[in-house]
Order: structure tokens, then sequence, then C-alpha cells
């Protein structure tokens, strides 16, 4: 494997990156949080693995905004295991290399134990935390979107709609403008993008 | 049916026990009916700990049964309990010539018309979670394969129970792992509209919400809520004394 990251998810929404091993595995998730659609997004919901040895030859294409950015970033396997502890889903471990080829079985239930390891890792470290907080040792080195959150805030106030809403005029203009969510979100927050107007027209400040 | 055919559906069914609308009462009800089906025994009962080390009575095959469990509990001695606290079976051939061993059991046990015993312990290595009583209205001893027949089914019962634990226990804690981020994601986006409303960075957002909670004793995930719900206006956040206090 040339890297590997634990995405934590709820319900539809992944919540964000529990921890990555490199910048590509960190790109991976990312892609996966704006997108919505990817290895680990499937495996958690479907509660099994989400192989594909081949992203630039898949057998079935899938993910179709995921896979061209995850080429593009040198990405050519990657697989997605889903978080469990019994029945209870807690979100996704993947696992891509820069080289195509199937996981060996060793190699595939080398993961499928590293991913309960991990779930089961999670939980008895959230058992420790303060009731109603995040344990702090998940929070170090996670990425759970902060900026994003705080922008649709921001986008919230400004335009005078819910966060909700706020956070699909992010992710609409981050799509129409084919940015990064996270790099939107990070000039609304440095006040270096408004949004304004009922007609929604957006007013980048020079 | 033979007794192994029916012993063995009896221990595929303990063991389809691992689903979401598990019923622990349920299990060892069944368990305590198969009991008796497959063993030949009189009467059979079950024992569970709570969380604080005491038995519970959770299932028993009769009303008498019952009492009995419940006389058991209540004396504080009797063959169940022994069973539990060492871990060990416990078996009694005939409690009418052994009344020295539980003194205040064996005549309650005698006057139910029970005259032997065999407890099992229900654990799996060294957890040990409750156990099984079993008896007859003779004076014998089961045979080693009804011992084992009948520990097969402690264990498979006490497997189930485990597991169920385990995974509620997990759907508790992921629960509340998500409580905690989606906490955090309010705050986050209260921080925002804050900033935003007043003109005033990340920072000193997050100080204007935690100062108001403190003032008003109130949890902090809770007052970013009701700013992102338009209940609380930024503006009628408290105003720490000096700026980033509080």
């Amino acid at each position: 494997m040339t890297g590997a990251g634990i995405m934590l998810m709820e319900g539809d929404v992944p919540h964000g990156s529990l921890c990555t091993t490199d910048d590509v595995s960190a790109l991976i998730e990312q892609l996966q949080y704006e997108l919505g659609e990817g290895p680990c997004v499937d495996a958690y919901e479907l509660g099994r693995p989400a192989l594909e040895p081949d992203l630039a030859d898949p057998v079935s294409p899938r993910w179709i905004a995921f896979t061209r950015p995850a080429l593009a970033a040198g990405v050519r396997a990657i697989f997605g295991f889903p978080l469990r502890v019994g029945f209870v889903q807690l979100g996704a471990l993947n696992l891509y290399r820069d080289r195509p080829g199937p996981l060996d079985p060793d190699q595939y239930a080398d993961a499928s134990v590293m991913a309960d390891v991990a779930a089961q890792a999670v939980l008895l470290l959230q058992a420790g935390a303060l009731p109603g907080t995040l344990a702090v040792e998940l929070e170090t080195g996670a990425d759970f979107q902060y900026a994003v959150h705080q922008a649709a805030g921001m986008v919230a106030a400004q335009l005078e709609v819910t966060v909700g809403q706020a956070l699909i005029r992010l992710r609409a203009y981050a799509f129409g403008n084919d940015r990064p969510l996270a790099g939107v979100a990070k000039d609304v927050v440095a006040r270096k993008l408004r949004f304004n107007g009922t007609d929604g027209e957006e007013d980048p400040r020079p | 049916m033979t007794r192994e055919t029916l012993l063995a559906r009896t221990l595929v069914e303990l063991a389809d026990t691992l689903v979401a609308d598990f019923d622990v009462v349920d299990l060892l009800t069944r368990l305590a009916d198969s009991c008796v089906d497959v063993l030949d025994v009189r009467a059979a009962g079950l024992m569970l700990a709570a969380p604080d080390g005491a038995l519970r009575v959770m299932a028993s095959s009769s009303e008498a049964m019952r009492v009995l469990e419940l006389f058991e509990v209540q004396a504080q001695e009797g063959p169940c309990l022994d069973c539990y606290r060492s871990g060990q079976p416990v078996i009694e051939a005939d409690l009418a010539t052994h009344a020295s061993r539980w003194p205040r059991f064996v005549p309650e046990a005698l006057a139910a018309g029970f005259r032997s015993v065999h407890a099992l312990p229900m654990r799996l290595r060294g957890t040990i979670i409750g156990a099984l009583n079993l008896f007859h209205i003779d004076p014998h001893a089961m045979g080693p394969a009804d011992v084992g027949a009948a520990q097969a089914l402690a264990d498979v019962a006490t497997i189930a129970i485990l597991q169920h634990r385990a995974a509620s226990e997990a759907q508790l804690l992921t629960e509340q792992l998500n409580n905690a981020l989606n906490s955090r994601i309010v705050i986050e986006q209260a921080k925002g509209m804050v900033a935003e409303r007043l003109g005033v960075n990340m920072a000193d957002a997050f100080h204007r919400l935690r100062h108001h909670a403190r003032n008003h004793n109130e949890r902090l995930a809770d007052i970013a809520a009701r700013v992102i719900a338009g209940e609380l206006a930024a503006s009628a956040l408290d105003v720490p004394r000096t700026p980033g206090s509080a």
C-alpha cells in the first residue's frame, strides 16, 4: 500500500477524516467528503469492502466525479473497508496504491482486521472522553472540515438563510467554479469571498 | 425426534440471536424450557448478574422454580449462588441427606419437590455472567453426556448475551461519538455566524459564545444551536469585559 486513512461517517454524511498517512490519502478523503462518492462512502453504505484494483480502467465505472482527480493525484488502485463493531458502522478505512492490482488474500484479510481494530480503537478512545465531547485523541490530526462549517455559518448570515442552505450554496459555487470546497471555505473565512443578494451573486473582494 | 436432534436444533436456535432486536429474557426463557425438553430435568432456571454483581432471577421453567430461585437470592444461599461465585459446576445428587450444605435453601427445595440439583456456570473464559440451575425430583446425578449438553446450552446463551452487550455498548459509544462531532459542527457554524454578524474574527466569536454560555450556565453546544436556529442573536450575546477573556 502507498497510503491509508480513516474516515468517520454518520448517516449519508461523512464527518471527515480521522487520520491519514500522506497528502494523497488526505485528498482521497477530502474528495469523498466533498463529492459524497468513493470507496469509503460505498464501503460504509453497503457494509462491505469496496474494491477497485484499477481506477484507470475499471471493470464497471463508478465514482464519476471522484475518479479523475484521484487519478490525477496518482491513485491507481483503491480499496475501502467499513469500520464496524458488530452491526454498528462508524466509517471506513481507505487504502490506496500508486500502481494497479488487486489485494491478495493475505492483504485483504489484514485490511479487514485493521478496519476492525481501528473501529474498536475509535470507540475505546471515545469511551474515555468527557460526556458530550469528542475524545482529544480523536481530534489530533483529524480534519472534520471545521472551515467548511464556519464558512456555512458566515454565508448563512450573509444571505439570511439556514446553514443547510448556505452549505448548498457553497458547494454549488465550488462546483460551478471547479474549485475544491475546502478552498472556497478558506476564502470565505479569510473574507476574500462574500455571498450577497437574493439573486445570489457572489462578490469577490479585491 | 431424537434427543440429539432436539439438542442440535436448540443450539442453533440459541446461536441465531445475534440480531438487532435481541431480547435477553426471551433467550433465557427459551433456554430454560429447552433444558426441560432436552435434558429430562424437572425444572430449570437462570440467574444473571446485574452490573453491581448481584444475581437476578431471569427465567424459570415453572412457577415453583421461580419461587425457589427468588428464595435463593433473597437468602443469599444456594447452589446457583455458589456456582456463580466460584465459576465452577455445583452438584448435589441428594439434597435430603446433605441439608447442612445449604441449611435454609434445602428445606425450601425439598418442600417444592426437588431432590437433586445441578448448577452450571454461564461463563466465557474468565467472564462469569450468571448460572443455570437444573432440578430433579429424584435423588440422582446427571450423567456426563447430559451435563455436557447442559453446559453447551449455557455456553451458547452466554456467548449470545456477551456479543449483544458488546454490540449495544458499541452502538451507545457510536451515538456519543456522533453527538460529540455534531455538537462540534454546530459550534463551528455558530462561530461563523457570530463572526460575520459582529465583524469579529473566529477566536473572538468563540470567546463570545463561550462567555455567554458560562454566564448563563448553559452548554456551549446549546448556545451555539440557538444562534444557528435564529433564536439567539449574535448581538444579544453577553460581551466579555476584556476581549478574548472568559
